[in-house]
């Protein structure tokens, strides 16, 4: 059994950490973590993947077992075949630019009440609009960090929007990781 | 999308929901334009969320303007709560 220490982690991280590792097939882990959101979404996220959660109170914090049932496989990451959701503007559909913009707001809200979630999230272009501060999704964006959905956005794009310092939700990824992710998915759905 | 005791205000059409938004906005009202939740049937599908706090000037602002809402619900607890009769 492995353990993984995501204290002080902000979200989120804690979810993203524990993630990688159960992709990376661990079949039994333990997490210590601050109580609170990330306990309640480590939770919420392994339960939702199968996993039983064991709960354990320590100093300062909580320990977490996650234990895969006998017949469950470990998800696939993005990278070796999962479904990968590209977004390569900020508006949603051609017409005009007001409507687009508001179904691509609505979309990405919608989202979090669906049930079936990509494994990633790839924005580029003026895609990356919406992960920057003063986006109205940042919140909904949140919300899919939490239930295991990787956020990613193109840092050429970032740089180029001036926004690099302004990236409100998920992480800043590269061309090599959007091209792998891309021909490496199980289905890709560009929005 | 919805907080406990934040305010829904479900519009006929989307212009109208768009024309509220805008107007709400360029007041600096704190508001948001959310998917409709699923419980409320909006022709729409959208709907404008904002707080107790911010109740009286968004329905202040939308009264001028001609632009009060078909319905008005309240989260409470898990569910929405119609608020009856004038906005």
């Amino acid at each position: 059994m492995k353990d993984l220490d995501v204290r002080g982690l902000s979200c989120p991280a804690p979810v993203v950490s524990v993630k990688k590792a159960l992709e990376a097939g661990e079949g039994v882990l333990r997490v210590l973590l601050d109580d609170g959101a990330p306990r309640e979404n480590v939770t919420r996220f392994a339960q939702g993947r199968g996993y039983t959660v064991q709960e354990e109170a320590l100093e300062g914090g909580f320990a977490l077992t996650l234990s895969a049932a006998a017949d469950q496989k470990p998800k696939e990451a993005a990278s070796q075949g999962g479904a990968v959701l590209l977004i390569g503007s900020d508006r949603l559909g051609d017409g005009p630019e007001e409507l687009g913009r508001l179904l691509m707001r609505n979309f990405i809200m919608t989202l979090v009440e669906v049930a079936e979630l990509p494994d990633r999230m790839l924005f580029i272009n003026t895609g990356v609009l919406l992960t920057a501060a003063g986006s109205e999704v940042i919140d909904a964006l949140e919300a899919l960090g939490n239930r295991g959905v990787e956020v990613l956005s193109c840092g050429i794009c970032l740089d180029f929007f001036k926004k690099k310092e302004s990236l409100a939700a998920g992480g800043v990824t590269n061309m090599f990781t959007i091209a792998e992710s891309l021909l490496g998915a199980r289905s890709v759905v560009r929005l | 999308m919805v907080r406990e005791g934040d305010y829904v205000a479900i519009f006929n059409s989307i212009h109208r929901v768009m024309e509220a938004e805008r107007l709400l906005k360029d007041k600096r009202l704190s508001i948001l334009l959310i998917p409709a939740p699923r419980a409320l049937a909006a022709d729409c599908g959208l709907a404008i969320r904002y707080s107790e706090a911010a109740r009286v000037e968004v329905e202040a602002a939308l009264a001028q303007a001609g632009l009060l809402p078909r319905e008005l619900y309240r989260r409470t607890g898990e569910d929405y709560v119609k608020i009856e009769g004038e906005v």
